[in-house]
């Protein structure tokens, strides 16, 4: 305060011509509070506004064209005894678990082979990011024309090399299905991972893991004890981020498999997606989409703790 | 600063949303609709896309400037996915903007009720002037109050089969029952020519083939009186356990992924002897007979012929797909969009497509059962009548909302799915039962 | 370098990498190869004994020409660009803003405010679009642009503002100071001092927040109608796969050109790109 008294008394010296405006944006809450405001008014138009519809939505009995009535919690209990709900939800939880552990596995995999000096180098770091810049619509068709039952490359493949007799019915059977989502999820999230813990390990400093060498300690326990816990910070964010990506997933179900076979590969998003748009019950779209949410944000808290606590140390 | 952003949004966009907050409609109007006063009204006819394309073309090509010529009206026919029309429609009503006319399969226009204008007078001249409507057309565009729209066409649905497949394990007419059938299917299945049927979630080939399948055995969802679900019954139970069987010894495994289209690309592959769809698959081989060619090398759609779906213990039934058009509530040109569906569905109009259709659709009017094209191609000529005697899901009650969303959540086809898949019959039979009964409260 | 013999060279390092890179670019491969195969070819079962799937003898342009011609693809082009561009300038503007606000400005609530902006990231598409259809009706905007311009930027302004908080927390407030104290106002140093030297940040975020509005499915699936308003998200989804056939040879094509403005970006503003991941992730 000390320091803008003085400004302020220079400045009338210096620059006579400030204006009230001006003189109100030397208030740090105001400035604050102006510079705020787009974004407090975009977000609170487009994302808290609908927020509470959405939840008063979930309330009550609205279909496609018909205003509803308050129903209370009926559409949350009725989603409880909806097995094509619990289906989903467990998919959904196996889908990010799944998915994830093996972006983290291959992404750090991944990682330390990059962290190696060699010819090329930038280029392919430069290229393997592709499968995450493109659009996920777009690069899961052309993994669904390779599962394809009837065209698959992956079979032909496969069954060149010896290692399959007959076909492999990625996309009908409903394990397989599944395994197939994640396969692309994977290879869609590798690039982000692998991208991210690169810079992280970049960080540390080579001389650790030279002292631990010159210690004595092999590779695995070099990385284990000296490399993975300086890495932990930035695996957290990144598997954090991650995680809330892959929970809501939509456009990757939706065009590999449309939720198939048999609700197999069903998620929270798109069977909110079903049901609320395609058939037309906004309510219970709605009630599905908001029971997400609390999973969501536990897992998050979760997270969030964890990193708190490693931050720490 | 916020002044600036303004400012800035206007010089970026021109009008747009930005005038909606500082108060020009007329602005937004003008901007984000083409001004269409100089040469009409415009009316934009959302459709599915056609498994025929040369019918697509042919609105293109020639409908749209015979409206512009006839009516005065700029018509845009858009096509789209026949699965994501539901979609479409959802969200158009919600937003409430989006195409004037939807063409919409099944009893979908029982969903959307409350958001069609009433087309009665249109709908009773045409039927007045055409023969009369089919029942089953009646049944879904018209919730027994008002016609929500005004029926266009019947896909019909046969089994297109390989006639050599089918002989050479000694079936020279197609199988009538499913006890032959799946004699048949086992023998082909045999010889890597399985039969092949859906159990995905499409709006076409799975429910055509698995609704009528339960009815055969004597399965229904629900009473005449449309209050009771008697879907947890013996037939039922007789015709999942059946399902399960038939779908192991006949059928080509990957059908629990497929969707509408898939089943036509297995049969024009080679890799199934037989399946129940439109007869696009014998159009598409006829139309391109190089491309489409047998084992032997000999055109493919010389060896294809159509029959009808097997009897089972309780009859022969059959689902076949209509289509209607719905005139939605939004719509600003009601007047326009009007007009153009009742000239459209006008003989003269409609005979072009009808031709175009090659026998694929039937009109939803029973005039077009006498139409020359039936003596055409005798391949074609078991189509002629799909649309007498069809029943739609909800039978034995009515096709209403219920039964539309009972459709929608593919229950019915995933009580099979899940049986195939490993779940006990009865289980599955339980769990749908409660699905539907859930709706039907 | 990996000591030891050369074959532990290749078995720990050549042979993983290499099968890494085969994996995530194989498929963009596959799109390539499957837009310049004649149909012919594209619908051979890979159990037929000539199906040759890793190369075509005979490519063809026709998927591409036809993609072109026939379909509204460059209007799609047109569409996303433009929806892009203008989203990620809005929030950019935004997120410049309120990510100065957030890390340079003390005020109260300026956590609970942070963390607020922080949950609407986890708030469920799904749950927006319905009542965000109701908003865009009254507001007029179905079926435009516009509807998608002013949407977008819910997911991208936090994303903006963590990564330029970032970018923020790392330059010195003694520039600031200094500025002051020379006589600039607040806002004046803000704008004159601190933000030239986050021009970085601004890139990254810039092109983040455009390869994620390019990547956007599911407002632009619900709130565009007609097929000129469409993305090419939407637009190849929906139009090119057509009754019978999914047109897999246009669909690659417009899979592969799809992709092309965006990688042509992103290879002009790699380290940018890369930063910010890193910068968002750390920040």
């Amino acid at each position: 305060m000390a320091i803008s008294e003085a400004v302020t008394q220079r400045a009338f010296v210096q620059a006579p011509q400030r204006s009230a405006a001006t003189r109100l944006l030397e208030d740090e809450r105001w400035l604050a509070a102006a510079l705020l405001l787009p974004t407090i008014v975009l977000l609170g138009l487009f994302i808290a506004y609908p927020f509470v519809e959405g939840v008063l939505l979930s309330v009550t009995d609205t279909r496609v064209g018909v205003p509803g009535h308050f129903i209370g919690l009926a559409n949350f209990k009725a989603l409880l005894s909806d097995s094509i709900f619990r289906v989903a939800v467990w998919n959904t939880f196996v889908y990010t678990a799944v998915a994830t552990v093996f972006k983290l596995a291959l992404g750090l995999w991944l990682a330390l082979l990059l962290n190696r000096n060699f010819k090329g180098k930038a280029f392919t770091r430069a290229f393997i990011l592709l499968p995450f810049i493109i659009p996920t619509v777009l690069s899961t068709f052309a993994w669904k024309w390779m599962f394809d039952p009837t065209f698959s490359v992956i079979n032909w493949s496969l069954f060149q090399l010896g290692l399959i007799h007959g076909r492999i019915n990625w996309l009908g059977d409903p394990y397989l299905a599944l395994i197939s989502v994640i396969i692309v999820n994977v290879w869609r999230g590798v690039p982000f991972f692998a991208i991210s813990l690169l810079a992280g390990l970049q960080t540390i400093n080579p001389e650790l893991e030279e002292a631990a060498a010159i210690d004595g300690a092999r590779p695995w326990q070099r990385f284990w004890h000296v490399t993975w816990p300086l890495l932990l910070p930035v695996t957290m964010v990144v598997v954090l981020f991650s995680v809330i990506q892959t929970f809501a997933d939509f456009q990757l179900v939706y065009v590999l498999t449309g939720g198939g076979p048999a609700n197999a590969t069903q998620l929270f998003a798109t069977y909110a997606y079903q049901i609320g748009v395609g058939t037309g019950l906004l309510s219970e779209g709605a009630a599905i989409s908001l029971a997400m949410f609390p999973f969501l944000l536990m897992i998050v808290v979760v997270q969030l703790l964890y990193i708190r606590r490693v931050e720490v140390h | 600063m916020t002044r600036i952003h303004r400012r800035k949004l206007l010089q970026l966009s021109g009008a747009g949303a930005v005038a909606a907050k500082t108060g020009g409609l007329a602005a937004i109007l003008a901007t984000s609709r083409a001004p269409a006063y100089a040469q009409g009204a415009s009316v934009h006819w959302l459709r599915w896309n056609d498994f025929v394309p040369s019918s697509d073309k042919l609105l293109r090509e020639k409908i749209v400037p015979d409206a512009a010529k006839d009516l005065g009206i700029t018509l845009s026919v858009e096509t789209i996915n026949g699965n994501d029309i539901q979609a479409r429609t959802t969200a158009a009503i919600q937003s409430g903007a989006g195409p004037d006319v939807i063409c919409a399969l099944n009893n979908w226009p029982q969903l959307y009720a409350e958001s069609l204008i009433d087309v009665s007078d249109i709908a009773e001249k045409i039927g007045k002037d055409q023969g009369g409507f089919y029942d089953e057309s009646t049944v879904v565009a018209n919730n027994g109050k008002k016609w929500l729209g005004v029926p266009w066409c019947i896909v019909g649905a046969r089994n297109s089969y390989r006639k050599s497949w089918f002989e050479a394990v000694g079936y020279n007419k197609f199988p009538e029952t499913w006890d032959e059938y799946r004699d048949a299917g086992k023998k082909l299945k045999a010889k890597g020519q399985p039969l092949g049927q859906t159990l995905g979630h499409s709006f076409g080939d799975p429910p055509t083939f698995w609704y009528p399948f339960l009815w055969s055995f004597g399965g229904m969802e629900v009473e005449k009186d449309g209050k009771k679900v008697v879907l947890d019954s013996k037939a039922t139970l007789e015709s999942v356990k059946y399902a399960v069987a038939f779908w192991k010894d006949c059928c080509d495994e990957g059908g629990l992924a497929w969707d509408d289209s898939s089943n036509n690309r297995a049969f024009l592959a080679g890799t199934i002897s037989s399946t129940l769809n439109g007869a696009s698959i014998y159009l598409l081989a006829k139309r391109e007979p190089d491309k489409y060619q047998s084992e032997k090398g000999t055109p493919l759609f010389q060896d294809i012929l159509h029959g009808a779906l097997p009897k089972g213990t309780a009859g022969q039934f059959s689902y076949q797909l209509p289509h209607t058009n719905m005139l939605m509530g939004y719509s600003k040109q009601q007047d326009a969009a009007k007009k153009f569906i009742a000239w459209i569905h006008s003989k003269p109009v409609y005979q072009a497509w009808f031709d175009s259709q090659a026998g694929y659709s039937v009109g939803a009017t029973t005039v077009w059962e006498d139409d020359p094209i039936w003596s055409k191609d005798p391949v074609m000529a078991s189509f002629r009548t799909v649309g007498r005697g069809a029943h739609f899901p909800g039978y034995a009650g009515p096709a209403d909302r219920r039964a539309a969303e009972v459709l929608s959540k593919y229950i019915i086809i995933d009580m099979y799915a899940k049986a195939v898949q490993g779940m006990p019959a009865e289980d599955a039979v339980k769990w749908a039962t409660s699905e539907v009964a859930k709706i039907y409260t | 370098m990996i000591e030891g013999a050369k074959w532990r060279r290749w078995v720990y390092f050549y042979i993983p990498l290499g099968v890494f890179v085969l994996w995530l670019l194989f498929p963009f491969y596959w799109m390539l190869v499957t837009s310049v195969r004649p149909d012919r070819e594209l619908y051979r079962p890979w159990m037929a004994p000539n199906y040759a799937p890793f190369w075509t003898a005979h490519p063809t342009l026709v998927h591409i020409t036809d993609l072109l011609t026939e379909t509204l693809f460059i209007r799609w082009m047109a569409n996303t660009l433009f929806i892009a561009i203008v989203s990620t300038l809005i929030s950019l503007f935004c997120g410049l803003l309120a990510g100065y606000a957030l890390s340079r400005l003390k005020f109260p609530f300026a956590g609970s405010l942070g963390t607020g902006i922080f949950i609407t990231y986890l708030v469920p598409q799904t749950l927006l679009f319905i009542p965000l259809a109701d908003i865009i009706r009254n507001f007029r905007l179905g079926d435009t642009p516009w509807a998608l311009i002013l949407t977008y930027p819910t997911f991208l302004i936090p994303f903006c503002t963590w990564l330029l908080m970032g970018y923020f927390k790392a330059i010195p407030r003694e520039l600031e100071e200094c500025a002051r104290i020379d006589g600039a106002t607040r806002w004046k140093a803000m704008l004159y001092i601190v933000f030239p030297i986050a021009v970085p940040g601004i890139l990254s975020a810039g092109i983040f927040a455009f390869t994620l509005s390019w990547n956007e499915f599911i407002y632009a699936l619900v709130f565009l109608s007609s097929a000129e308003q469409k993305t090419v998200a939407v637009g190849v989804t929906s139009e090119l796969v057509r009754g019978d056939v999914f047109y897999w040879g246009q669909l690659m094509a417009g899979a592969l050109l799809g992709s092309i403005p965006v990688a042509f970006i992103y290879s002009f503003f790699v380290e940018y790109y890369v930063a910010g991941l890193t910068g968002s992730v750390k920040g």
